[in-house]
């Protein structure tokens, strides 16, 4: 009880000054006009559809980066040759931040959701594939070498060993990637919307209260909107990592 | 004298080619002994283990299991390590059915004679009402016993054994040193007993557990001596208070005692 109000305290406190800050300007946005547009954003249903579009986007682009990261870096992981032989590429396009490589990907697949997709599954491939392969990497030796023992095919011992021991890196792996798709989601439909204006999504709607309408509160709706479902989804995720790798404390 | 079930003929390991670890080792393993290997630390008994595992391969020399020579790890010869490498995302049923369920110690078993053969050894260490406990949830003792469970439930020819006790206190290591006999079958004839190889640094350990010693020396690791351990079967705490234990114990310990010196003091 003691808690739950301390973790109210600083939020309430937080608002408090910023009603109080704001109160000298009539256009800054406050609490109370916040609230009002969130009411009425929520209640023609844009906002939701906004978050709806930019969420498949995150998670379509996501599964691609998890289909091909989790596999590659178990590759790499596991046979010193293919790493020694990737690593210098990964690790040369690793520092290439999503956002720099927009130009090219809206030349290339345009500015809807396609491009949209392909800057989430880039920025989401690296955190999972080096998750992976350190998970991999770091494998108890005497676990392969017990499963070697007992005379398992190699790949039985790849379904039954590797895999799971690496499991719990991969999983952290996932929720790193899935937190810097949801910010990539954002910038990159920002960056899109400028272009058209017609992909949707939470970040395009910031875009369009910003450069159309200059409609502070809207943006500022959006902005926490963003930040609660990135809230939401790390919650979800570590749920379901606990109850997937109940054996590991991550 | 009936053929040597394991036959070691003048094997060497060295690594990166400067570091002898074992350096013309001879010995043979007969079938039903239990065996065990005791020198002081460098004197390269893990890597014989390890060679026995067919996991790591010999430099030179031969090594034979029923007159054919040992080529990479197999079923018929399981491993008990120093470590238990206990796999942690699996219960403790789930580590002793592992074997059996995916290697081929389980080939021929339906599945109610596998449930039944996991039962009885989990029974058999001591763990009943554990079976869905995960590793971390467990104190040591009770890890070395999920271990020696998984070891036992594939039903290996030979039992590899690298200091399954070391890492626990005292008071667990003696009652572990009983049930270790027991399950092995001290007290059934001994042409009914598996081959056991148990690698180990303490004295008194080997004594009370094995038939025979092999001493080995260190740096690089020869075999000093085989000691035959005559003290009668079973054995329990009257073996540990007995004249003769600390006799061969006080021998074994002169065998290896200014090495053993050597090593702390370096």
């Amino acid at each position: 009880m003691k808690h739950m109000a301390l973790r109210l305290a600083v939020p309430l406190l937080l608002l408090a000054g910023w009603q109080l800050l704001a109160s000298g300007s009539a256009q800054a946005p406050r609490p109370t006009t916040v609230a009002e547009a969130a009411i009425a954003m929520l209640r023609d249903g844009d906002l939701l559809a906004g978050l709806a579009t930019s969420l498949g986007r995150v998670f379509a682009g996501f599964a691609i980066a998890a289909c091909v990261a989790i596999p590659l870096g178990i590759a790499m992981g596991s046979m010193p040759t293919v790493e020694r032989n990737l690593d210098p590429l990964v690790e040369t396009f690793r520092p290439i931040a999503a956002l720099a490589i927009l130009p090219l990907v809206i030349l290339w697949l345009g500015s809807g959701s396609g491009a949209a997709i392909a800057i989430v599954a880039y920025a989401a491939f690296f955190p999972i594939l080096i998750n992976t392969i350190s998970g991999v990497k770091r494998i108890e030796p005497s676990l392969m070498r017990a499963a070697l023992t007992m005379g398992l095919t190699p790949l039985t011992r790849m379904r039954v060993v590797l895999l799971p021991a690496a499991l719990p890196s991969i999983l952290v792996g996932m929720r790193i990637g899935l937190g810097i798709a949801w910010t990539a989601i954002i910038a990159a439909e920002l960056a899109v919307g400028a272009k058209s204006g017609s992909s949707g999504g939470i970040g395009q709607m910031m875009f369009v209260f910003y450069a159309y309408s200059i409609d502070l509160n809207g943006m500022v709706v959006c902005m926490i909107a963003v930040g609660i479902v990135a809230f939401a989804l790390d919650r979800a995720l570590r749920w379901a990592l606990a109850i997937t790798v109940p054996w590991s404390r991550i | 004298m009936s053929a040597p079930k394991i036959r070691l003929d003048c094997v060497s390991k060295s690594f990166g080619g400067s570091v002898v670890a074992v350096e013309k080792l001879s010995l043979d393993i007969r079938d039903g002994e239990f065996l065990a290997i005791v020198g002081p630390s460098g004197c390269g008994k893990t890597t014989v283990l390890n060679m026995l595992a067919g996991l790591e391969p010999l430099t030179s020399g031969t090594m034979t299991l029923n007159g054919k020579p040992i080529e990479g790890p197999g079923a018929e010869r399981g491993v008990m390590f120093q470590d238990y490498a206990l796999f942690p995302w699996r219960t403790v049923r789930g580590n002793v059915e592992f074997g059996l369920v995916y290697g081929p110690a389980g080939q021929g078993l339906s599945p109610a004679e596998r449930t039944e053969r996991v039962e009885r050894t989990i029974e058999m260490v001591g763990l009943k009402g554990s079976h869905e406990k995960y590793p971390h949830q467990l104190s040591g003792g009770m890890r070395q016993r999920v271990a020696l469970a998984r070891l036992m439930a594939s039903e290996p020819e030979i039992l590899l054994m690298d200091e399954p006790l070391a890492a626990l206190d005292a008071q667990t290591r003696v009652i572990l040193q009983d049930e270790l006999l027991r399950i092995w079958g001290q007290d059934r004839p001994a042409t009914e007993r598996r081959t056991v190889v148990f690698i180990t640094h303490a004295i008194d350990e080997a004594v009370f557990l094995a038939d025979r010693v092999a001493v080995l020396s260190s740096h690089p690791g020869r075999l000093k001596q085989i000691i035959d351990i005559d003290l009668p079967r079973p054995r329990g705490d009257a073996t540990r208070r007995s004249g003769d234990f600390a006799r061969l114990c006080q021998s074994i310990w002169e065998l290896i005692r200014e090495e053993a010196y050597r090593a702390t003091m370096n």
